[in-house]
Formats: structure tokens, C-alpha cells, sequence
């Protein structure tokens, strides 16, 4: 390894920060739910997951978390996803693919415009975790 | 690795891999959770980390999941294809490996809504469980070496120790020297065309305490960053890590670090293009507690027999090969970095007013979590024992505790609200120390308690002095008829001149703060010194040889049935009676060994 | 200069001065076990410690190590002092209760008895640290240490075994205020044997205990200051000042009329007789180490010792080493005999041992000799007469084991021997000094066959030599006792004296001259001159005859190759007048 300049130092602590800014816990501008019930990964879930990690490393943002969750109960409209950009209600998308993902991350999580026709409606349930 | 690297992860396995934990099989768990993460397919969006030392080491092992902080803890392999198809898979966390604290039913999913680590502040220990320690570019992420950056490009020497000496930051191995005004004495010392050098004192030795090796296992290039900066400040070139070689797992991560900061340019010749040249060397020990004393530290880190030297001189004037030297604590290094990036300002409002920043303390003995703290000075007694240590188990009576090792001396429990500084420790007869924090309860037997720390440093005295060498001994041999039912009345006063003595007329530090176990379980239980002299009778039932069992015959009978377990596991034969009938111990053959207290199932057998 | 006082006392010290110096200049005692005043402090005894009130905070300093600061006020015998000065004292006693300056201590402070646990009553050790300190610090040896910590603490040499950095110089010994470590247990090893060594002494010595004068010198190969630069601690306790490392040998001229060379012998090699085996049995030693031996203040005070320390029970005495054997010296020693039948006579008075003494022929010659050798005959000392043929430690029969095995032809009844002894003293004798021949030739004089110096004539001039001037005495013209030489020096000196007293010096009529005119300045005569009588003038380039020294032998006056040397009153022209003057008739 050659020797560092204090410019170096910056890079690798701006692509190291990247990396593990997931651990920090500090405050998110969206979040990306996947449902990931039996159900949710029998048809294809999995898929989704994997394609909005894609979408997500391409656009290098650092303010977007990506989770799962489990089934949301909807069995029958699975693959699902829900995104909530904060300070808005939660948006839930059914009948997913990967083409259907790609949009819905550019249009409503990078764009901030709910992607009205893949969208099942507002709101989230309640839950007592 | 450098796939590993590059990638972006939807979840983060932070797994402890701190000493308590490893030596609770976090290794097979880290080993258990890639393969099932592999056999899932996840191995994409999943990745493990090995971090060091949570802090929580009762409830080990541990693994914190990011995002989202959700805390399991007390894991084992088993649970491991369960909790990743469920949590990490299907996205449910699974709520029987979290923690719950006793007395409560349901579990805290997430790790800081945990009372263990609420109340903490997090500035030596700021990237535990955060970080792979092995892995510099993480440290880096965390704002690593970006101290070192300002401190060589932007700040004079002077402005560095001005910086440490406005922090208020005092040295965290025990003594509690102001760390600036440490280094201002070593820089203005002449040299004689010689060379200065840095020291990290990591010769940690009080039982129950691993604070600096938490510290070197969990973030080694804190420390490694700090001796930079405070060799900057000072003008040496040469550094020395001092560490145990009872530590190997803090020894490789040491190594491993001085290796990647070299590879980086972060040490060596001309750091960071500053033209400022410094490395470390790491020295190991061989396990003399009194090498942790800096002058036989420094004889030890020469070549010679580890052994104190009278001070004056003190190291900062004629330290190693007679050269100035600025030996530190780890705890104290790490602190540094953080004062250079965040202030001196914003470091002293942390604190009390002689007692700035933040203190690691091992927090063990009689209590529900037992682990590694830190937490801000001034915080009281009361806060660390009821709050984050969760109190003392079985519902047993808070009697004391005993801070700074064996050096420390034990605080009753009427000065539970005691704030934690430097002076207020000093007061009531106990010291900071490196920060041992060992709590008692009701069944605790202060003057066994003098007598086991007086039995530890009677050990570890290096024999050069007589206070020393003699003194302890003569100490516990009082201390041990005491407790064998032998003492006698004038042993009180005998063992409070000696203490007195010593403390006035030993030659180092450890000889000087060695009686303190002893002057203050007199100051604070002096009663029970006297019932153990007086009536040879043990309050806490410790002291065997002063005990008498006896056996309750309606319980033995009435409950037990005359189970005869007694009788069976007595090797004097002291026991009488059979199987339904009831029994007796005969007192004349009886050896006190307790062991028909220890197996009698219906509390039949009882102490006085 | 810093204002203090000491007990109340008003004192004015220089800057650096400790406290215990500074209250020693006033007469004030502090007591101490660590300290002493050539090792730097090591305040490990803590018995000098004294309360020290600075700014109105009171301390407990040692006060060998603490140095004085402006105003402060010690108080050497405060309440707080003496209480931790006198429980150190106490503890000491019980961890040394042998030790003597501990029992003074304790009794000055009325300390009657020790309150703590006594691990071992025989303990003197108190742990100081000063023979360490003084191996390192003083020596630079580092040859002990200390082992073990905590009250386990013992003082020894690397894993308790004896150690190559040891050079024995007794300073651990001499520095142990408790006489913990003695010399005896320094001496306590095999014994090593050199020349004149056995076993390790002292780099200041006299080189022989009868040494005339008796004045010490430094051995500077034993001597640790020459090895490590370091100690001069003789130079330090020499009152006088005597003692001067840096002294160099010197050349020094004096202007005699006359010399007598005593320069002496040079003892035979006993290595040389490998059958004898010295040098391979610790047992077999030279008489002059036998010597040394039983000298009084010698290693062992005098005690006739083997080398595993017991006394032994037989002891074989060997005649003739060296000498009257062709293969080394044919001549007789002379005094071999006489000094052996000593040794025997020693043996017997000092030790059970049976004395076996092997000799070839009797020689006691001296007046009263003859009679001493009846003595011993019947002292019971077993005499076999014969030469031994071989030493050996390789055992036959039982009794042997263990033993040195003498095999010897007694010539008396005509048969081969063994004879199992415990110790062989070797009789070595006498031979010529190791540069007889440097001296000879520096002096101008012979030497006889067996390279002793060559007298002028055995019975007309025995101390004289060819050369006028120089006489002999002793050993160096031929092997003799002590009354020999004594004789002979007296006459040595007598000879000198006559010349000196005389005032004047008649020279020989007959000796050569050169003449400047016909001198060309070859040289060849100043080569030539046995008598190194003829010097070269490079001023005026030609050779001229020192008159005192010609002996007019006439080499220089045959040899030159121009004439301009001529003897005188045997001139050429004399001569052949003379010639002439023959055939006249």
C-alpha cells in the first residue's frame, strides 16, 4: 500500500463511510420495506429485495434503508413493498416485478412521487412489537 | 476481502468478539451464522462483522443487528438457522433471544432502550461493537485518523498539549496526573541530543479489571492515533505499546493494526506528508502487576528487572534510557483523538469540575450485569449499580463496593450516592484506580475481602522494599488468623499502624496504596472485625472455620424426609441418622467444610 | 545554597545534597541498612525515612534519596517517623532475624523482640540490594540479582547456578552489611589452578605471600577496572591515595659502575610431563601451589585441602619432575629434595595423611639436611625409590576408585607399583628465567650449556663473568637454596663493592686503538667487537674503541681492512721488529 496523504485519508474514509453508515442509526429520508413472508418469498420476493439493492448501490444514496419485514397479510397481491419517505404516510405496492421496482425507486423514493398505479393505498398496521 | 469491502449490505451482523465473548463461543457463532446466511442465499445481502467488546459480558455472546440496533444476546448455535431464516430472511426479530432484564417480562428489542447502555457515554469505547477492529478502513469511517490529520497539518505542538490541558483530560491508569500538563513537563525537558519517547502503559493487573484490554482489542488504532498525536505534541520518535502477554487477543489486533498503519504511511517516516517521523513497537510483559508502576515498567520495557525506582525523577525528566518519556494509560490515548476532532470546550463540559470527560469501568462482582461501562464522571454510585448494573441479584442487600482494585479500598453502601471522581473516591478512602469496580452484597465478608486483596498484592509485591515485601505479609497473616478465629484483641490496632506505616513508607505506588482494602473495611466495618475477634463468629457465614452447622430436624424430616445427602457427601463423617429419620452434625468431628450446607436441597442446614 | 532546618536545627546545605547528607554533616544520625555512600541511593530498606513538612503539607520521605528544597523542615525523630521507621525494623527482624545490624537497630530503638511471623531464624539476609548493586554499579559484572518477588525474594546468580560473569572479586561480600554472603561461600568451588592461582583472588595482591617488599600491585587481567572501566573502588578506600590506575611502566636510567645479576629461575612446566597428568586431575598440583596451600594466608588459611574441600588421606610426593631426566633437563634441581621432604614433614604435623615420597637419590647435602631426613623416616613418611612412570585416575582393583593411582618401579625390590593417593604434589625444578639469553646477550656474557649464566671460573671467580663488572648470584647462574644463594649474593655484592671502593679502575694495557687518519669509516670493526667496545662517530665518520671495554682480543685489528686498527704494544711494525730482532742472533 503506498503512503497516505491526508486527500487519501478523506477518500477512504468517504468510501469505508458508505459502507458501514448502515450501522450508525441516525435518521433515514426513506425506507424501503420488502415483505418477506413465506409467501412474500414463494412468489418472488426475493427478486424485489435484490433489485432494489441494485437500484440502491447505483445511486450511491446513503439516506435510504432497505429492510424486511414479514408477511403483511395480503398473501394473494404478494410480492410486496412499502416506502415511507419521512414525515409522509407509508405507500404500499403490490403485484410487484423488477421492472415495476425500478420505477417505483425512481419515481417515489428518489423522486418523491407515489407511483399511483402499482400502489395498493395508504398507511401501515398498527403494531405492538 | 476486497469483495467483501466494496459491496453494500442490506444488514449488518455485528458480532462481539471481545475476550468474554470468544471465550463464549462467538467465534461458532460467527461460524454457524455464514453458513445458514449462505444456505439462504443471503450471502449478498448479509454480511458479519466481528466487532470488539460490547461491554455486556454477562450476557455473551452477543450480536447487534444494523440497521435497526436490535440486540440478541446469550446465543448459541442452535438458535442460529432459526433466528436467520426468521429475522434476517422473513424479517421478524425473535424476541426469545433478546434481553430481558429480570423482574421484567417482556424483552427490549433494541440495544439503547437496554438501561445497561442508556446511561453510558461513549468517548475511549466510542466505536465498540461498531467497527471490525481488524479492519483500519471502518476506523477510518469513524472520523479514524482525522484527529492525526489536524493535529500534524493544523496545530503547533503547543496547541496540542494546550488543547489536552484546556480538555481537563487526567490520566485514567489510577493516579489521575493532569495529561496535558504531563506532556508540557516532557516536552520541556532537555534531552541532550537524545530522543523523548511515548509509552502506552497496557500492563493491566487488578483482578476483575480488563478495561484496557477491551480497549486494545476493540479499537487498537484509538490508541495507536492517540500515542501519535501526543508524540507530535511532545517530539518523540519512538513509541512502546507495554501489553501483557496474557492477552494475545488484543497482542494480534495490536499487531495487525501497526501493520495496517504502516501500510498506510500512518506511521513510519514523514506521516501523512507532514515530514513527521514516529513508530510503535509493541513490548510485551510478562505478567508482574507491578510492572503496570511506570518506573518498573520502563526498567521492564529496558531489559531489566521489573522493579520500581524512587521518584524523583520522574519519567517525564529521565524516563526510558534516562530520556524524558510520557508513559499513559490505554484509556488515556484514546481519550486523545477525541479532544483534538471535538474540543477541549466540548470535552470538559462533560464531567465534574476537577473531573472532566468520561471513565471506563469493569463493572463485576454481585450484580445483575456484570460488563464494561463508561460512563461520565460525576455520574453516582447509585447510577451505576441500580441503573446499569441492574441492580444485585436474588434480591440481596447492596453492601459496598470496592473501586480501583487492589490499590482501592471498599465504599459502603450508605455512600451510594457518592459522584464518581477522582476526589470524592480519594475521600472516602478509596481511589479511581484503573477502574475496577467490584460490587459486594449482604453475603460478603469485609475482612475476607481485606484479606483477599492483601493475599493479591502480598503476591505481586516485587520484594524491593520492606513496607512492601514485609508489611503485606505481616498483614495477612493478621488478616488470616482474624479470619481463622485466631485474632486477638490488640490485632485491630497492630493492623492499622502497619497499614498506616506502609501507606506513609512504602516505595511505589502499589506499596503506598496497598493497605487501603484494609483501612477501609476498618473504617467503614470495624464491627466486623471485632465480632470475628471477639465472638469467632463470621456475620457473612465466609469465614468457615468460624461457622457451626447445624441441622433444623422438623425441616430435615418434615421436608426433606431425611433425604441422607448430608451424611452421604460428608468426608469427615459428621453426620448422623438415615435415610426418613432425622440428622445431626457432630460437632466435635465437624471440619466446617460447608459442604452439607451447599447440598442440603430444603435449607435444613443451617449457619451460624 | 538551601535553608533548611533539621530537628529545629537552622542549616545552610548546597544545592543537590540529600537530606541524609546534609544531616550527616550536622551531626545528626539517621540510621540506614541500603545506603552507602559509593552506590547510588536505592531507598529500598526504608529505614531512613524522616517527616518532611513542605509548605505545611507533611510528608514521610528516605531521606538518602530525597534532596533538600528551600525552607523545609525535617524532622528525623517525629511521632509519624519513628513509627514507620520502627515497624520496618521490626519486620526486618523478623525476615532477617540473624542479621546483626538489624539486632543494633532494633535495640536502639527499643525494639525487644518482633511481633510478625520468623520464616527462619538463621535468615541474616535483609534483602538491601547492595552486593547487587555493588556487581553492577561497582564491578559492571551483573553478576547477581535478584530472584523470585514478593517475599520470596532471594539473591542469587542467573537460575542458582554458578555463573560465568562471577569473576570472584569478593565486592557482593565486602559491600553485605550482614555478612550474608561470605567469602568462604565464594570459595566454595572447584579449585582452579594456574600458576600461582588457586581458586579466585583478589586483583590487588602481593605476588607472593613472602614478598620483599611486601607491597600490593593490580593484576590488571583480574583486575575489573582494566576489563570494564568501572570500579576503582580500591582507589576510592585508599586513605593514602596510593592507588593510581593510570600509572605506566617506565624506563629508568641509572649510571652504575657495576652490575650483579640476580635475575632467577623459571619453574618447570609440569604440562610439559603429560603421563603426570597436571592439568587434568584437580589433584595434582605443583609444589609451588602446594606452597600456597598451606601457607597460612593463603585461599584455604592454610588448611591442606583437596579440591572437593575434604582433607585427604594419602598424599604422593614426586621427585625429579623436570630435572635429571634426559628428556627434559639432565642436570639436578638441587633443591627439590629438601623442600619435598618439608611438604612431607608439613603433611604429617598438618594431616592424617599417609606421606608416599618417590625419589630417584636422596641429595641432602646442606649442613643439618641429612638429619632432617631421618626425621622423617621416622615420621612414618613411606619412601620408594624410583621414577614414576605414570599419574592416573583409571582404577584396577576397589581401592583404587576414586583415587589418583601413582605407578611407580621400586627399584628397591626391583618391581612395578601402584600406589592409590588422594593428592600428588609435583617437585618441579629449576630452570633457566625465560629470557636468560636477552640478558646474557644485553650484558655481554655467556651462558653454560644448560642456558644457566656462565661464571668467569668455577673455582677462581665464581660470581664474577667475562665481562668486568658484571657479576652473578642465585638461581640464575645455576640451581641452589636459599643459603647457596645467599653465599653467593654476599660475594656478588663484595666483588661490586671492591670496585666501588677502590675509586679507580685498572684497565688492561693491551688493547686495540684506531687511527683517525687511516680509519675510512667502514664499520666492519664495530660489528665484529665481542665486547661492543667500538662505536661509529657520524660526525667525523670514522669508528672509535672505547678503552674501558677492549679486552684486546684483537678481532677488530685483524678484521680491518685498512690497518687503522692496531693493538697496542703489538703494533705491526713492533711485531715485525721483534721478528727482526730474532734473526739478528
Amino acid at each position: 500500500m503506498a503512503k497516505l496523504t491526508i486527500d487519501d485519508l478523506k477518500k477512504i474514509k468517504e468510501k469505508a463511510k458508505r459502507r458501514t453508515e448502515l450501522r450508525e442509526g441516525g435518521d433515514y429520508r426513506a425506507k424501503v420495506t420488502v415483505h418477506m413472508g413465506t409467501c412474500g418469498i414463494a412468489a418472488g420476493a426475493r427478486k424485489i429485495m435484490n433489485a432494489f439493492m441494485d437500484e440502491l448501490e447505483q445511486s450511491k444514496s446513503s439516506d435510504i434503508l432497505l429492510t424486511n419485514s414479514g408477511c403483511a397479510g395480503l398473501c394473494s397481491r404478494e410480492p410486496m413493498a412499502t416506502v415511507e419517505l419521512s414525515g409522509q404516510a407509508p405507500i404500499k405496492y403490490i403485484d410487484l416485478t423488477e421492472q415495476k421496482t425500478k420505477e417505483i425507486f425512481q419515481k417515489h423514493v428518489i423522486g418523491g412521487n407515489v407511483v399511483k398505479k402499482y400502489a395498493l393505498g395508504k398507511g401501515s398496521e398498527k403494531t405492538d412489537a | 476481502m476486497e469483495k467483501a469491502n466494496e459491496k453494500a449490505y442490506r444488514l449488518h451482523l455485528m458480532v462481539c468478539a471481545g475476550t468474554a465473548c470468544v471465550s463464549n463461543n462467538s467465534f461458532g457463532i460467527k461460524d454457524a451464522l455464514e453458513k445458514e446466511i449462505n444456505k439462504q442465499g443471503l450471502e449478498d445481502e448479509v454480511l458479519v462483522v466481528t466487532t470488539g467488546c460490547n461491554g455486556f459480558c454477562e450476557r455473551g455472546p452477543l450480536l447487534v443487528v444494523q440497521p435497526g440496533n436490535v440486540f440478541y444476546q446469550q446465543l448459541e448455535e442452535k438458535d442460529i438457522p432459526h433466528l436467520v431464516e426468521e429475522h434476517f430472511l422473513k424479517g421478524r426479530p425473535v424476541k426469545k433471544l433478546m434481553y430481558k432484564p429480570p423482574k421484567e417480562k417482556s424483552p427490549i428489542p433494541i440495544l439503547s432502550d437496554i438501561n445497561f447502555f442508556k446511561k453510558q457515554v461513549l468517548i475511549a469505547l466510542r466505536n465498540r461493537g461498531l467497527i471490525d477492529p481488524e479492519k483500519i478502513d471502518e476506523y477510518i469511517a469513524r472520523d479514524g485518523y482525522s484527529a492525526l490529520a489536524k493535529a500534524l497539518t493544523e496545530m503547533e505542538p503547543k496547541q496540542i498539549i494546550n488543547e489536552v490541558k484546556d480538555s481537563g483530560l487526567r490520566g485514567r491508569g489510577g493516579g489521575g496526573f493532569p495529561t496535558g500538563l504531563k506532556w508540557e513537563f516532557v516536552s520541556k525537558s532537555s534531552t541532550n541530543g537524545q530522543e523523548r519517547y511515548i509509552v502506552c502503559n497496557g500492563d493491566e493487573g487488578d483482578p476483575g479489571a480488563f478495561m484496557d484490554r477491551s480497549i486494545l482489542e476493540a479499537d487498537p488504532h484509538a490508541v495507536i492515533e492517540g500515542m501519535i498525536i501526543g508524540a507530535k505534541a511532545i517530539g518523540a520518535s519512538k513509541g512502546f505499546v507495554y501489553v501483557r502477554n496474557e492477552y494475545p487477543l488484543a497482542v494480534s489486533r495490536l499487531i495487525k493494526a501497526l501493520e495496517q498503519a504502516r501500510g498506510y504511511g500512518l506511521l513510519g517516516k514523514d506521516i501523512l506528508g507532514s515530514g513527521f517521523d514516529f513508530d510503535i513497537k509493541i513490548v510485551r510483559g510478562a505478567g508482574a502487576f507491578v510492572c503496570g508502576e511506570e518506573t518498573a515498567l520502563m526498567a521492564s520495557i529496558e531489559g531489566r528487572l521489573g522493579e520500581p525506582r524512587p521518584r524523583p525523577p520522574y519519567p517525564a525528566e529521565k524516563g526510558l534510557w534516562d530520556n524524558p518519556t510520557c508513559i499513559n494509560n490505554v484509556e488515556t490515548w484514546a481519550n486523545v483523538p477525541v479532544i483534538i476532532n471535538r474540543s477541549a470546550d466540548w470535552y470538559s463540559n462533560i464531567g465534574t469540575k476537577t473531573s472532566k470527560g468520561t471513565k471506563v469501568f469493569s463493572l463485576v462482582g454481585k450484580i445483575n450485569n456484570t460488563g464494561l461501562v463508561e460512563v461520565p464522571m460525576g455520574i453516582t454510585l447509585r447510577e451505576i449499580i441500580e441503573d446499569i448494573g441492574g441492580g444485585i441479584p436474588d434480591g440481596k442487600k447492596f453492601k459496598a463496593v470496592q473501586t480501583g482494585g487492589p490499590s482501592g479500598g471498599c465504599i459502603p453502601a450508605k455512600n451510594i450516592d457518592l459522584p464518581i471522581d477522582y476526589e470524592s473516591l480519594t475521600e472516602v478512602g478509596s481511589m479511581m484506580g484503573s477502574g475496577g469496580m467490584v460490587v459486594m452484597d449482604e453475603d460478603t465478608c469485609m475482612v475476607d475481602v481485606a484479606k483477599y486483596f492483601i493475599s493479591f498484592t502480598q503476591n505481586e509485591s516485587c520484594g524491593k522494599c520492606t513496607p512492601c515485601r514485609e508489611g503485606t505479609k505481616a498483614m495477612y497473616e493478621i488478616l488470616d488468623r482474624i479470619t481463622k478465629g485466631e485474632g486477638k484483641e490488640e490485632d485491630i490496632d497492630l493492623l492499622e499502624d502497619l497499614a498506616k506505616s506502609i501507606k506513609d513508607s512504602a516505595l511505589c505506588g502499589l506499596g503506598n496504596t496497598a493497605p487501603n482494602p484494609v483501612l477501609t473495611t476498618l473504617k467503614y466495618f470495624k464491627d466486623e472485625y471485632e465480632i470475628h475477634i471477639k465472638e469467632k463468629k463470621c456475620p457473612a457465614h465466609v469465614c468457615r472455620e468460624l461457622n457451626t452447622y447445624t441441622i433444623d430436624e422438623k425441616t430435615c424430616l418434615d421436608v426433606g424426609h431425611g433425604c441422607d445427602l448430608c451424611r452421604k457427601n460428608c468426608s469427615a463423617n459428621a453426620i448422623s441418622g438415615e435415610t426418613k429419620t432425622a440428622h445431626q452434625v457432630i460437632q466435635e468431628k465437624c471440619i466446617k467444610c460447608g459442604v452439607c450446607y451447599d447440598v442440603c436441597r430444603f435449607d435444613a442446614v443451617k449457619v451460624k | 545554597m538551601v535553608n533548611l532546618t533539621i530537628d529545629g536545627k537552622k542549616i545552610k546545605v548546597d544545592e543537590g545534597t540529600t537530606i541524609l547528607q546534609a544531616a550527616e554533616k550536622n551531626d545528626i544520625k539517621i540510621p540506614s541498612l541500603c545506603f552507602h555512600p559509593l552506590l547510588e541511593p536505592y531507598a529500598a530498606c526504608r529505614v531512613c525515612v524522616v517527616e518532611v513538612i513542605k509548605k505545611g503539607e507533611s510528608e514521610i520521605v528516605t531521606s538518602c534519596n530525597t534532596k533538600v528544597t528551600e525552607g523545609i523542615e525535617v524532622k528525623t525523630d517525629s511521632e509519624r517517623a519513628m513509627k514507620a521507621r520502627e515497624l520496618n525494623v521490626e519486620m526486618l527482624l523478623a525476615q532477617a532475624p540473624d542479621a546483626e545490624a538489624v539486632q543494633e537497630l532494633a535495640k536502639d530503638l527499643g525494639i525487644k523482640e518482633t511481633r510478625f511471623e520468623v520464616k527462619d531464624p538463621d535468615e541474616k539476609c535483609i534483602l538491601c540490594g547492595l552486593c547487587v548493586r555493588a556487581c553492577e554499579e561497582v564491578v559492571g559484572a551483573d553478576a547477581i540479582s535478584f530472584n523470585e518477588r514478593g517475599a520470596e525474594r532471594t539473591v542469587s546468580t542467573p537460575f542458582g547456578q554458578e555463573s560465568e560473569a562471577c569473576i570472584g572479586c569478593t565486592a557482593c561480600s565486602f559491600f553485605c552489611p550482614t555478612g550474608a554472603i561470605t567469602v568462604e561461600d565464594l570459595l566454595g568451588r572447584e579449585v582452579i589452578h594456574d600458576e600461582l592461582h588457586l581458586g579466585p583472588s583478589s586483583a590487588v595482591r602481593v605476588p607472593i605471600r613472602q614478598a620483599v617488599p611486601m607491597v600490593p600491585f593490580i593484576d590488571e587481567e583480574a583486575c575489573i577496572h582494566f576489563k570494564t572501566g568501572e570500579c576503582k573502588l580500591c582507589e576510592q578506600v585508599c586513605e593514602k591515595e596510593a592507588v593510581d590506575h593510570d600509572m605506566e611502566d617506565e624506563e629508568v636510567k641509572v649510571e652504575v659502575g657495576s652490575v650483579v645479576l640476580a635475575s632467577g629461575f623459571k619453574p618447570f612446566d609440569a604440562k610439559r610431563i603429560q603421563a603426570y597428568g597436571y592439568g587434568r586431575f584437580n589433584n595434582v598440583i605443583t609444589a609451588l601451589e602446594f606452597e600456597k596451600l598451606v601457607n597460612a594466608s593463603g585461599p584455604t588459611g592454610g588448611k591442606i585441602r583437596l579440591a572437593n574441600g575434604k582433607e585427604p588421606e594419602s598424599v604422593g610426593i614426586v621427585h625429579c619432575v623436570g630435572s635429571r631426566d634426559e628428556n627434559y633437563n639432565e642436570y639436578c634441581s638441587r633443591v627439590c629434595c629438601m623442600y619435598s621432604l618439608k611438604f612431607a614433614h608439613l603433611l604429617n604435623e598438618k594431616t592424617n595423611a599417609q606421606v608416599y615420597d618417590f625419589y630417584i637419590d636422596m641429595r641432602c647435602f646442606g649442613k643439618g639436611y641429612e638429619e632432617f631426613y631421618h626425621r622423617l623416616l621416622e615420621e612414618g613418611t613411606k619412601f620408594i625409590r624410583g621414577r614414576v612412570s605414570e599419574i592416573t585416575d583409571v582404577a584396577v582393583t576397589e581401592k583404587e576408585e576414586g583415587k589418583l593411582v601413582i605407578r611407580v618401579e621400586d627399584t628397591l625390590i626391583g618391581a612395578m607399583r601402584r600406589i592409590p593417593v588422594d593428592m600428588v604434589v609435583l617437585s618441579i625444578g629449576l630452570e633457566p628465567g625465560i629470557d636468560q639469553n636477552e640478558i646474557a646477550r644485553v650484558f655481554n656474557i655467556s651462558c653454560s650449556q644448560d642456558t644457566f649464566f656462565l661464571e668467569r671460573h668455577p673455582k677462581l671467580g665464581p660470581v664474577s663473568t667475562f665481562s668486568d663488572g658484571i657479576f652473578l648470584a642465585g638461581a640464575c647462574q645455576s640451581p641452589k637454596d636459599i643459603p647457596d644463594t645467599v653465599a653467593q649474593a654476599g660475594a656478588a655484592a663484595s666483588e661490586a663493592l671492591s670496585l666501588a671502593d677502590k675509586g679507580t679502575f685498572e684497565l688492561e694495557p693491551v688493547t686495540a686503538e684506531i687511527d683517525k687518519d687511516l680509519c675510512s669509516g667502514c664499520q666492519i670493526c664495530v660489528s665484529l667487537c665481542p665486547f661492543t667496545a667500538i662505536t661509529y662517530n657520524e660526525e667525523e665518520g670514522i669508528s672509535e674503541i672505547n678503552d674501558a671495554l677492549c679486552k684486546g682480543c684483537g678481532t677488530c685489528v685483524s678484521a680491518c681492512p685498512s690497518g687503522a686498527s692496531q693493538q697496542r704494544h703489538y703494533r705491526d711494525n713492533q711485531i715485525f721488529a721483534e721478528i727482526e730482532g730474532i734473526f739478528i742472533e
